[in-house]
């Protein structure tokens, strides 16, 4: 090999360009490294090149670069364009990394407890690049499946435990079994990235990430159900993801990856995509399927499974974003190695959206039965400023809340609906002490009451009932007799409602009145909220003993509520308060207190 | 002929044909089960859930809905238990909720229990939304008059924007078919009004009869009836003669030609 000369390095800048990224600006980053070598007049044996990658998973640290020079790798958080310069003249020319901006320990604590398998190639390779897909293996599975029988496929899938990520837990070679010895000669595989869960953003990372690790997966899907015709239907949200999830089917097709005589076989098939017009009840099965048939979005009655007869009345096997990317792993790798991971009924990884109240929100991708302790004080890396955890809320709006009791509990499907939530499409919502448990249970049902379809009479009217009742308890018009009536409506809307949106929508209250009953009836017979959130409940002042007459809560109060001189203790007028918390936010002595 | 299955109804052996929902097995053999959207013209829809029923036996204890629910070799229905029961009273409070006067949905409520609602709105909207009109103007007519709109709490029936329908043919099976009364049919002087609470779903003048000279049916309506019974039997309406006059007459009557087949009724 030819020696290097100082000037002749490797140098691949990796800069994050998925939605979190690009929001902080990512792509502002990428022109000024463009523009800096370029001016530095930096010359390489390869590059310098930057390197648009997806979603690095740790969010709250963006934009994150690597640069790798020779092979060795830095990563840099909280970069900027104007940092730039100072990095590409130090680290790339003098090559000296600019230690203060680099991560630091809590980088590393985020990533040691993960297990990368869906999301290895997401945040290193370029989504908008077929060829570095292929170059990490990427079509390899594909490829191998379509030698083998589908039979064998669908057995090497069951034996791998793979199970539904989209929330059910359903498993998935079962399903692609029953979908395979329905009737008919027309079969569809589809693909569910209606991703509508507030605070969930794990198959959009997948899509931005990786977009041909779903396609592969479904080429898989298709060839052993035997469909020829696929659909992946996704919000129109999300934009990023839809281009690049259209530019990876053109490029898929260039290659005779998708279309006629995939790989040269007599296999066909393609995908088409459908945009999601913002319902969050089109993720639901038979709902994504009357939309894609171009009718309204609504959901029917299931007595006949969809695997028997689902889109235009045709065999129809649909699974999620992840668990399609998780496909072309099993087939790689093998059932055995698949089964090894994760516990003794949820086989595999799963992807989580950690966000809320948690130091290091973002993607995180652990073994099935990693504690939920782990997931919040090592990966997330605890709360902030010190506040002790409440709970956390997995499942989306129709999951439920597990408070601290639970903590060591494993994370997987059993444990989550033991626990009274559900592992959903793995939103993991953390509440701290200053989130009240009636306010949050409010939020989730009002979202069900406005995304519901309205079809069925439980969850259309059931549903408002109790965000009426959650409404009266949190301005103080509460009777015990509220908490009798939501019990009720919550086991009539499980028992006798249309599709899931229904029956899994009381969970919120279920899993709050289970946990946090006594916070309720702080609500209704102290007419106090413990969290100081509920407005017509709250009092905030301020212990003179505590106060030091610092001003920060007088100069910060909206409506000049707040008296005092300098250096005394200050004074809230209860008349003009209009509980807003800032100066219970602002105060660093603990002074203002809420009751 | 059909298969017998037989199938045990609330502790009781039966036996029904292949292919029947539990809502028409009960049916023969008498037993009540209440329902708002289903009814026998119409594809069941299954969205009131007012007939639902335990079941186990050949399917996993669960509660389905018996409109839908085909009946199966070894099932067991129960249609009245305490769960259900107590759902169902629920399900009728709430529907009473925002139609708090209609005298249909009282009765249903008290045959079922059910005196008062605690889960009043203040709203006196008679219409359950059940979507029996919708399905009727739309599989039935054909004529997709009516539509949904709005999503959740706030869905409703109406017109396409909410204006007097151009493509209503003032048949009235809407007004016909509605549980509740909610859906209107007037006819006054030589005009016919369709309407809800609130809206006027659609305006008619009204064709003179040619033999007694009353007014007494859309020329939409007419005209559609012509062009049905020209298309599927070959007939034709040679004279516009109301329903009465045909009868006095006694003679053949194109006009009896039912829409979709089957025993479509018709409000003339």
């Amino acid at each position: 090999m030819a020696s290097k000369t100082a000037k002749q390095k490797t140098v691949v800048i990796s800069i994050c360009t998925g939605t979190g990224g690009i929001a902080a600006g990512g792509l502002k980053v990428v022109e000024a490294f463009e523009a800096a070598f370029v001016e530095s007049k930096v010359t390489a044996e390869i590059g310098p090149r930057t390197h648009k990658v997806g979603c690095r998973g740790f969010c709250a640290k963006d934009v994150l670069v690597d640069v790798a020079v020779d092979g060795n790798t830095e990563t840099y958080q909280f970069v900027t364009p104007d940092k730039v310069e100072k990095i590409v003249q130090e680290h790339i020319l003098a090559g000296k990394p600019v230690k203060k901006w680099l991560v630091k320990k809590d980088y590393h604590d985020f990533h040691s407890k993960q297990q990368k398998l869906v999301l290895a190639n997401c945040g290193t390779i370029d989504p908008e690049s077929i060829e570095e897909y292929i170059a990490t293996g990427g079509y390899r599975s594909a490829e191998k499946a379509l030698k083998m029988e589908p039979d064998e496929i669908i057995d090497i899938i069951k034996m791998s435990g793979l199970r539904g990520r989209g929330g059910g837990g359903f498993p998935t070679g079962i399903k692609w079994e029953s979908c395979r010895r329905a009737g008919g000669n027309i079969r569809y595989v589809l693909c569910n990235a209606d991703e509508g869960d507030p605070g969930a953003f794990m198959d959009r990372s997948i899509v931005e990430g990786n977009p041909h690790s779903v396609i592969e997966g479904m080429i898989i899907g298709a060839y052993a159900i035997g469909a020829t015709e696929g659909y992946v239907y996704i919000r129109a949200e999300y934009p990023l993801a839809v281009d690049r999830l259209r530019l990876a089917l053109d490029q898929a097709r260039d290659k005779n990856i998708l279309g006629k005589h995939v790989f040269k076989t007599d296999v066909d098939f393609d995908i088409k995509v459908v945009l999601g017009a913002g319902a969050f009840v089109c993720g639901e099965s038979t709902a994504l399927m009357t939309s894609i048939e171009d009718k309204a979005g609504e959901p029917r009655p299931k007595y006949v499974h969809t695997t028997d007869r689902g889109l235009w009345g045709k065999p129809s096997n649909l699974n999620n974003v992840e668990t399609w990317a998780n496909v072309p792993l099993i087939i790689d790798r093998g059932a055995d190695w698949y089964a090894g991971i994760g516990s003794e009924k949820s086989k595999g990884t799963k992807i989580f959206s950690l966000v809320g109240k948690i130091n290091n929100t973002g993607l995180v991708e652990v073994p099935m039965g990693i504690p939920l302790r782990d997931m919040i004080y090592k990966i997330g890396g605890g709360i902030p400023r010190k506040k002790d955890f409440k709970a956390v809320q997995t499942g989306g709006p129709s999951g439920g809340c597990i408070p601290a009791s639970h903590l060591d509990m494993p994370i997987d499907y059993e444990h989550l609906s033991e626990a009274g939530s559900m592992m959903g499409s793995g939103g993991m919502i953390v509440l701290d002490e200053d989130t009240c448990m009636v306010d949050i249970s409010k939020y989730f049902l009002d979202f069900c009451k406005d995304e519901g379809c309205g079809q069925c009479t439980p969850c259309r009217e059931g549903v408002a009932q109790m965000v009426r009742l959650l409404t009266e308890i949190t301005e103080g018009n509460g009777t015990l007799e509220h908490i009798t009536l939501l019990e009720e409506l919550s086991h009539m809307i499980q028992d006798a409602s249309l599709c899931a949106l229904g029956t899994s929508a009381p969970n919120p209250v279920i899993s709050t009145l289970r946990y946090f009953r006594e916070e309720y009836e702080a609500h209704i017979i102290d007419k106090r909220c413990p969290a100081g959130v509920c407005k017509a409940l709250t009092t905030f002042t301020i212990d003179e003993t505590k106060c030091t007459g610092c001003t920060i809560c007088a100069r910060n109060c909206p409506v000049g509520a707040i008296t005092g001189e300098k250096k005394s203790p200050h004074f809230i007028d209860q008349e003009k308060c209009i509980t807003c918390r800032v100066c219970y936010e602002q105060c660093k002595f603990g002074a203002v207190q809420k009751g | 002929m059909a298969t017998m299955l037989n199938l045990t109804i609330n502790g009781k052996d039966i036996e029904a044909p292949e292919g029947i929902t539990i809502l028409e097995a009960a049916k023969r053999e008498g037993i009540f089960i209440p329902t708002l959207c289903h009814h026998e013209a119409l594809e069941p829809e299954g969205t009131c859930r007012l007939c639902i029923v335990e079941i186990s036996g050949a399917i996993r204890h669960s509660i389905r809905i018996s409109c839908i629910q085909q009946v199966k070799e070894g099932l067991v229905v129960e249609t009245d238990t305490e769960r259900i029961k107590k759902n169902r009273r629920l399900i009728l409070e709430l529907l009473l909720g925002r139609s708090p006067y209609s005298k249909e949905l009282l009765d249903l409520a008290s045959k079922c229990g059910v005196m008062t609602s605690r889960f009043l709105t203040g709203e006196n909207d008679d219409c359950v939304r059940c979507g029996r009109c919708v399905r009727v103007c739309r599989d039935k007519i054909g004529v997709h008059a009516l539509c949904w709109v709005n999503r959740g709490y706030e869905r409703k029936i109406t017109t396409d924007f909410e204006r007097l329908s151009e493509y209503c043919i003032g048949c009235g099976s809407c007004a016909q078919v509605c549980p509740t009364g909610a859906i209107k049919i007037e006819d006054r002087g030589n005009e016919r009004k369709i309407y809800t609470w609130g809206q006027v779903l659609a305006r008619f003048k009204l064709e003179k009869c040619k033999e007694c000279g009353r007014p007494y049916a859309p020329k939409k309506y007419l005209d559609r009836i012509n062009e049905r019974a020209y298309k599927t039997k070959g007939l034709e309406l040679v004279d516009y003669v109301c329903p009465e006059c045909v009868k006095k007459a006694e003679r053949p009557t194109p006009i009896k030609m039912p829409f979709g087949g089957g025993d479509m009724p018709f409000a003339i």
